[in-house]
């Protein structure tokens, strides 16, 4: 009797494990091929056709608004003037935000080559990463500014310059890599917290040598702006110290490329009085009579110096110091 | 012996059951999943981020870090391998226009924006315009804090070429300046916030089949374009971790394994009925139909509370849909910008006040 029980039993585990591997490599081989699964993907198959023919609407649309526009006297986007706006960055709890925006800005403008250096001994990542996912066209600089040269936590902004060897930096890169080409250029200083218009970008492009606008929000006044007269620079309305050279803001003007490059030595220096950066830098590339005048013969406001608050961090600091911050884990 | 066969019979049954689920699990899934995100990327891929398409030149020097993003076509070709016309067709140059072109099938996103007349005004319309160009589907309503409609703005929204309704109502001074307790401020914006929400009311019949998603947007702070595309699908409200308030890094509803919001992640009274900023919500406009009645508190809203007088009307806390990776991204910054130090102008103004800026 019980030979007998263990016999059936040790059959029906080799049926039981016979049915199992059939059954396992029927499985398998389903898995090689396409499955017929149409009941599960027809609401999303619906949903995907419907967007296929939007797409293919779209370009056509894109198509015949292209062929109208051939006829017209535009250049090609190839020739136009490349502009490379060269920002110094470091990090701060604002940074991503800033990018972030300022990348959304830049997207709608046509050859731009943005050149961002951080402040910093390597490349972060966070940069890194908001770059390459931006689609601008992008150079990723750094150079770490030195020690005794860097604000400290509690120094007011304006007590030492800021951005000087990145800016420095930029321009190194510049005149490395553009060195042998003839190509028409732009060379802009954008810093990462101001507020840029679209227009500005287009009334830059044609910058023979060096050219000027107003800037607003800046100097304690709504508004700094060269004067122009005749068509021609004559002096700046600044409520600041009025008598600088060039009493503009950094983003109150743009360098042609063929300047930049002809003019090896001109750079930014960092030990200028305070205000005298810029000019530092002009001094070296152009005379007043020399600058050329842009926004409607400078009574436009097509870029403002913004600057964004820092973040009050009262509550993450006690949190912190309680061992219940916020997870670092999550990038700002 | 009878041991080790018993354990050999063991693994023997185990081992192809093990080997059919989990492989039959995978399969079952990665063909669903595939399919969702091939249309989602299409749309992605189609207007966010274009120039990732564009023809570039590619430039390996030793400083590294230079050149344009080229990998990211490669995930559409993952997903959509059938369909290989459609990746070879989007592969375009980034076309410059702005904004997007309207699609039929995208649902529209009404933004609100309460606005008001300070010298930094025109500055952050501007760069919020920027950004909302690359928005597809975006319908912006401007509400000023002002008696008629200003010329800045009007001339701004015009030259910007969105999509736009432009509304103005003024908070009533007194509303403004008093501060006691008994009958404490209007928190700014309320007003301009409602009668966007009445426009929308009276423009759009809750019986209709257009899709619309309501969205909040403060013209100080800081949006990632892929925030717009998460919103989209909003079917009640969604939230997400907003950054910079509360004094916090970042604030963030709490969100359970199974997907549903549980809580909030705040130092500032995370007990609120709906412990989140302006920012980290939106609304499907379908159901700010259906309840016609509810609107933003005006008198009596404690601090931080403007929000929840309005959610709680409209949805419970089960019902709210987290995004942003089930609330682990920051993509909305609650900035601010920085009031300008103007003492130069002094007080008769130096500067020409016919220069708009």
């Amino acid at each position: 009797m019980a030979t007998r029980m263990k016999l059936k039993l040790k059959t029906v585990f080799v049926l039981y494990f016979m049915v199992s591997l059939m059954g396992l490599v029927y499985a398998l081989m389903q898995l090689g091929q396409r499955c017929d699964c149409s009941e599960h993907d027809l609401p999303k198959d619906r949903a995907i056709s419907r967007l296929r023919d939007e797409l293919y609407r779209l370009q056509a649309q894109i198509r015949k608004l292209e062929a109208t526009k051939q006829p017209q006297n535009q250049p090609p986007k190839s020739s136009l003037p490349t502009i490379f706006v060269i920002t110094p960055t470091y990090s701060r709890l604002v940074q991503k935000a800033e990018l972030t925006r300022l990348s959304q800005t830049f997207l709608h403008v046509p050859q731009l080559h943005w050149i961002v250096v951080e402040d910093s001994p390597r490349r972060t990542p966070l940069v890194a990463e908001l770059l390459r996912t931006s689609g601008v066209t992008f150079t990723h600089l750094y150079v770490p500014t030195a020690k005794e040269r860097k604000l400290q936590e509690g120094d007011p902004s304006w007590l030492k310059p800021r951005g000087v060897e990145q800016r420095n930096e930029g321009l190194r890169w510049l005149r490395e890599d553009r060195r042998d080409q003839n190509q028409q250029g732009v060379v802009y200083f954008a810093d990462d917290d101001n507020t840029y218009s679209l227009q500005l970008f287009e009334e830059m492009r044609n910058t023979q040598r060096v050219s000027v606008w107003p800037v607003g929000l800046v100097g304690g006044m709504k508004y700094e702006s060269p004067v122009v007269e005749g068509g021609k620079v004559v002096r700046f309305h600044t409520g600041w110290r009025p008598n600088r050279p060039f009493p503009m803001d950094m983003s109150g003007f743009a360098v042609s490329l063929r300047l930049v490059l002809a003019e090896p030595k001109a750079c930014f220096d960092g030990e200028a009085p305070m205000g005298f950066l810029e000019s530092s830098f002009l001094k070296g590339l152009v005379t007043l009579d020399e600058l050329e005048p842009k926004a409607d013969n400078c009574s436009k406001v097509l870029v403002w110096h913004t600057r964004t608050e820092k973040p009050k961090m009262k509550r993450e600091d006690a949190m912190q110091s309680q061992g219940l911050g916020s997870d670092p884990a999550v990038q700002v | 012996m009878p041991k080790r066969r018993d354990i050999l019979a063991i693994v023997l049954i185990v081992l192809p059951w093990t080997l059919l689920i989990t492989v039959w699990h995978q399969s079952a899934l990665a063909p669903l999943l595939a399919i969702r995100k091939a249309c989602h990327h299409l749309v992605k891929e189609i207007f966010i981020i274009p120039e990732r398409f564009a023809v570039h030149h590619h430039r390996l020097s030793d400083e590294g870090g230079e050149g344009k993003r080229e990998a990211g076509g490669q995930d559409s070709k993952e997903y959509c391998a059938s369909d290989k016309d459609i990746v070879e067709v989007v592969r375009t140059e980034y076309v410059y226009t702005r904004p997007p072109p309207w699609s039929d099938v995208l649902p529209t996103i009404h933004i609100i924006t309460p606005t008001y007349s300070r010298p930094v005004q025109k500055a952050e319309l501007t760069r919020l315009a920027n950004t909302f160009l690359h928005v597809p589907n975006l319908h912006w309503i401007l509400v000023e804090d002002s008696q008629r409609r200003t010329p800045l703005v009007t001339r701004l929204l015009r030259e910007t070429g969105l999509n736009y309704t432009h509304l103005n109502v003024e908070t009533p001074r007194n509303y403004k300046l008093r501060g006691d307790t008994r009958d404490p401020r209007i928190p700014r914006g309320t007003m301009q916030r409602n009668l966007a929400l009445r426009w929308l009311r009276e423009t759009f019949n809750p019986n209709s089949s257009q899709a619309g998603i309501v969205y909040f947007a403060d013209d100080d702070n800081t949006y990632s374009l892929e925030l717009f595309e998460e919103m989209r699908s909003t079917r009640k409200v969604s939230v997400w971790p907003v950054a910079f308030v509360g004094g916090l890094r970042y604030e963030s509803p709490k969100v359970n394994a199974a997907g549903k919001v549980y809580g909030w992640k705040t130092v500032f009274d995370p007990h609120r009925p709906f412990a989140i900023d302006m920012a980290g919500f939106a609304i499907n406009l379908r159901l700010i139909l259906f309840k016609p009645q509810a609107y933003f508190k005006l008198r009596g809203v404690k601090g931080g509370y403007q929000e929840s007088s309005l959610l709680r009307e409209l949805v419970t806390l089960n019902d709210l849909e987290p995004k942003a990776a089930n609330c682990t991204k920051i993509l909305v910054w609650h900035t601010r910008t920085e009031k300008p130090v103007l003492v130069n102008e002094g007080k008769k103004g130096f500067t020409d006040p016919n220069i708009e800026i």
